[in-house]
């Protein structure tokens, strides 16, 4: 795709703010935006293992700890391991049977293949089954943990209880985070008083931690004996497992590896899903994508004349109707609304706002709106882009024709429509059209920064064919949309004349 | 099965994800577990210029939002995977994050990723819950400073707060300067620095220590041959002078055992004994080999010098060892008290909305800032 190359030069205004290039934006149907990446609400859609592409539930996932209960990742070098299987010779124990053949057990055991790492060498016993029974070391803690977590849940039910009879001047607050800290005065009443802790005592308070004197000194071999520091892990292989940081390499555990998440993009303005991907782990594909490629005509930079500081230069841009309808393209100044607008039956040009588009509020992945919350409005980002150039924009405006797939592989001429001024428009063909434009770098100081690249920009206004059909209005409604698009052309040539 | 119907009890209801965003490493999970998910560096790749960005390293307000949006979205969709649409997060604050972190933060979190509540927790008092105490004195030594706040019974003295930078960052800074005649400026990063620090490094002894900068110090310990794209030699005496710079005297006498001593006077006469008698080390550089043996000489040593004789009567001190490593022990204190139901100490996104900042119960540290410079 000729993305890749021009990946930054074209690029759109989003809602919010962003430029982007016309590949990382949406264009939401239903409320007839641009909308991208950082504007839409990303939600998790679902969950698979990047190896054996298990795909469970949502639910099972939360009891699986988000964690594939086949793969394990290689706790060396972190890439996934793989089972490898063997035979072992195991003599039968039943002492009844005179002559005990050996037979054979096929047994399983883990191992990497990018850096050898094996589940022998760290003295794991293998298994006889491929998955399942590779078991996760348990934490040490967790039976104390519990016993926490269990006794300061207590505490705060007490403590909400406290609040909701309104005592709130109680002193049995267990951390009290509104008090700005503690006073003399304060600590030498506390002195006398049990402690609080100890007075909120139920069968259920764990025992506290005993604080030792003992302190584990510096072992006295550290002054002596010489490191290997191919056994010793790094820090990156430490935290991989941040229960148990092991220092030497043979204490290394593997570690289950971790669910990928598929995300389902939705318009935060008005609920609709503007992306979302197929359930199957294998599939590439979409069951929503409201990419605006689809739907916003497509602009790409052809050529440029060298630029010169105050010298006017012919840019030629290339534009593409990607829809089933026709639509008139008018190039105008940054400055102009961005209001959507549309012509009624008497001909009069009218602004359109949320209450008379066609939302279609019948979409099954819409929520009714008495749940639906209040949009969170976020501010919208900076652009920081500095435009450098004048682009002169023409006083005609042009037409693109539908998209018309089959028209792709027949080879007409190159085809002049008759309505076309010759001097905007210089080729086109089928649904794509070529225009001519002059660039004049700003001569103003002030402006200029050194060595930037010449930035020009422009509003672009479309037809745009609103098929969602609702109630109200059964046909389709025809409206002119604008976007804002900004242009790097490349650096001024600096050429003495 | 009352096992099956208390698991089932537990996953209906929401997941916390409880996040300790320090400036070195950020420490994610979810409450109610005893370890986090992971420990991860506390940078992002910008996404328009490819380069890799600490967050802390934000110019104004507006790029750590933009820091933060990419970051947290990282953190959401591919360490934690959750939607944070709705969910409640809770966040361990150091008491020297400056105001304007928090409420962009919070901005990020409820404005762009729409969270439905969040916990904003003190790490230091955060961290009694940790070992079921309530008297508790904590010192945090971390990347950018070392931190301390003495708490008694559950309310912490912030009076007696004490911050120096003395922790990672000057330990790998004089590592660095160690290491000037064998790895280059563009070979020294902090990663390899930071790996060789946890590789081979130690605290040496006070006793050694004494002796290390007079005309014959002790025998150092062997070189260790280290193995990056080419191979060099980590001198003995490098691996055990690395951390002398958190134990120096300088002029101003303030190294890491001189700020518990410090804390210590400035806490009531009644609540001193106690506080010495329950101290907790947390944050990554107290991991280091001889880290607490040789701050426990050091403090007993100072107890005897002029300087402390007269000021304190302490006789011991003791150190409390909380059910988890060092470096996310504030990271656990937030996740048990992320699974305790407490709405009253939750922003919630309707009332953060409508205030459009942070309540002001939360800006604890403010409070206590004006306090200490009363002190001073
Ligand atoms: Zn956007
Ligand atoms: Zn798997
Ligand atoms: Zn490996
Ligand atoms: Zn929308």
């Amino acid at each position: 795709m000729a993305y890749l190359f021009q990946i930054d030069c074209v690029r759109y205004a989003c809602s919010c703010g962003s430029l982007k290039s016309i590949a990382k934006i949406y264009f939401c149907r239903h409320c007839l935006s641009i909308r991208c990446g950082y504007c839409v609400c990303h939600e998790v859609d679902s969950y698979y293992c990047s190896n054996c592409l298990e795909n469970p539930p949502a639910s099972e996932v939360r009891l699986k700890k988000y964690k594939c209960s086949n793969c394990f990742d290689c706790p060396c070098c972190f890439e996934t391991l793989s089972i490898r299987s063997g035979q072992v010779l195991v003599k039968s124990l039943h002492t009844t049977q005179e002559e005990s053949k050996p037979v054979t057990k096929k047994i399983y055991y883990l191992s990497c293949t990018l850096c050898r790492w094996s589940s022998r060498d760290a003295g794991i016993p293998d298994q006889t089954v491929a998955t399942g029974s590779w078991r996760e070391q348990e934490s040490p803690n967790t039976y104390r943990i519990t016993a926490l977590i269990n006794f300061y849940k207590i505490l705060g039910s007490i403590e909400k209880q406290q609040k909701e009879r309104k005592k709130f001047q109680s002193k049995r607050i267990f951390l009290q985070f509104e008090k700005f800290g503690i006073t003399s005065t304060m600590a030498r009443k506390r002195v006398g008083q049990l402690p609080l802790l100890q007075s909120n005592t139920q069968s259920d308070q764990p025992q506290p931690s005993e604080a030792s004197e003992e302190i584990e000194e510096l072992s006295q071999d550290i002054f002596t004996k010489s490191i290997d520091i191919t056994k010793i892990t790094t820090l990156d292989q430490r935290l991989q497992h941040p229960e148990l940081q092991v220092e030497n390499i043979n204490e290394l555990r593997p570690q289950r590896k971790q669910f990928i998440v598929k995300r389902s993009q939705r318009c935060r303005f008005c609920e609709h899903t503007v992306s979302k991907p197929d359930y199957c782990p294998t599939s590439t594909k979409f069951k929503i994508q409201l990419a605006a490629f689809y739907h916003v005509p497509e602009l790409r930079i052809v050529a440029c004349e060298p630029l010169r500081l105050g010298y006017s230069s012919e840019l030629l841009l290339k534009f593409c109707n990607p829809t089933q309808h026709q639509t008139q393209i008018i190039l105008l100044s940054m400055d102009t609304p961005m209001m959507p607008t549309t012509t009624t039956l008497q001909g009069i040009k009218e602004e359109i706002n949320r209450e008379n588009v066609q939302m279609g509020c019948d979409s099954p992945n819409l929520l009714p709106s008495a749940v639906r919350q209040a949009i969170v409005v976020e501010e919208g980002r900076q652009v920081n882009i500095v435009i450098n150039a004048e682009v002169i924009l023409p006083s005609s405006s042009f037409i693109l024709p539908p998209r018309d797939d089959a028209a792709e592989y027949d080879d007409p001429s190159d085809s002049q429509n008759s309505q076309d001024d010759p001097k905007l428009v210089v080729w086109r063909k089928g649904n794509k059209a070529i225009i001519r434009l002059d660039v004049i770098p700003y001569v103003d100081k002030d402006k200029m920064v050194k060595d930037e690249p010449i930035v020009v920009g422009l509003a672009m206004q479309y037809g745009y064919i609103n098929t969602i059909a609702t109630l109200e209005h059964k046909a389709p409604q025809k409206l002119d949309l604008k976007v804002k698009l900004f242009l790097t052309l490349g650096n001024l040539v600096h050429n003495i004349l | 099965m009352l096992r099956s119907y208390e698991g089932t009890r537990y996953i209906s209801d929401k997941q916390v994800i409880v996040l300790d965003i320090g400036s070195a490493y950020t420490k994610y999970g979810y409450a109610g577990e005893t370890a986090p998910r992971g420990i991860i560096n506390t940078e992002i790749k910008c996404p328009e210029s490819r380069e890799l960005r600490k967050i802390y390293s934000y110019k104004d307000e507006d790029d750590l939002y933009q820091l933060l949006v990419e970051f947290l979205h990282m953190i959401f969709f591919k360490c934690v995977v959750i939607s944070p649409k709705d969910i409640k997060i809770v966040i361990l604050e150091s008491p020297l994050i400056p105001s304007k972190f928090r409420n962009t933060l919070a901005k990020v979190l409820f404005r762009h990723f729409e969270v439905g509540s969040l916990m904003v927790l003190p790490i230091h008092l955060v961290t009694i819950s940790t070992l079921g105490v309530d008297t508790l004195l904590v010192l945090d030594v971390g990347y950018q400073e070392a931190t301390l706040i003495p708490v008694f019974e559950g309310v912490p003295i912030l009076k007696a707060w004490q911050a120096l930078p003395l922790a990672s960052k000057a330990v790998h800074e004089s590592i660095t300067r160690e290491m000037k005649t064998i790895l280059s400026e563009t070979e020294s990063t902090e990663k390899l620095i930071e790996n060789i620090k946890v590789r081979t490094c130690f605290v040496t002894t006070m006793e050694r220590s004494l002796k290390l900068e007079t005309d014959n110090p002790f025998k150092p310990p062997p070189d260790v041959k280290y193995y990056t794209t080419r191979t060099f030699e980590i001198p003995g005496s490098v691996r055990e002078k690395a951390f002398e710079v958190l134990w120096q005297r300088d002029n101003d006498n303030l190294s890491v055992p001189t700020m518990i001593l410090d804390s210590i006077i400035k806490c009531p006469v009644d609540t001193r004994t106690q506080l010495a008698e329950n101290i907790l080390l947390i944050g990554g550089t107290v991991m280091a080999k001889g880290f607490a043996s040789r701050l426990k000489t050091e403090l007993l040593y100072l107890l005897n010098s002029e300087l402390y004789k007269e000021k304190l009567k302490i006789k011991t001190f003791k150190f409390h060892t909380a059910p988890s490593k060092p470096n996310y022990t504030a990271w656990l204190g937030g996740a048990i008290f992320g699974s305790v139901d407490l709405p009253s100490r939750c922003i919630t996104k309707e009332n953060y909305l409508e205030l459009n900042r942070v309540p002001d119960w939360v800006n604890l540290i403010d409070n206590r800032k004006d306090e200490a410079s009363n002190t001073i």
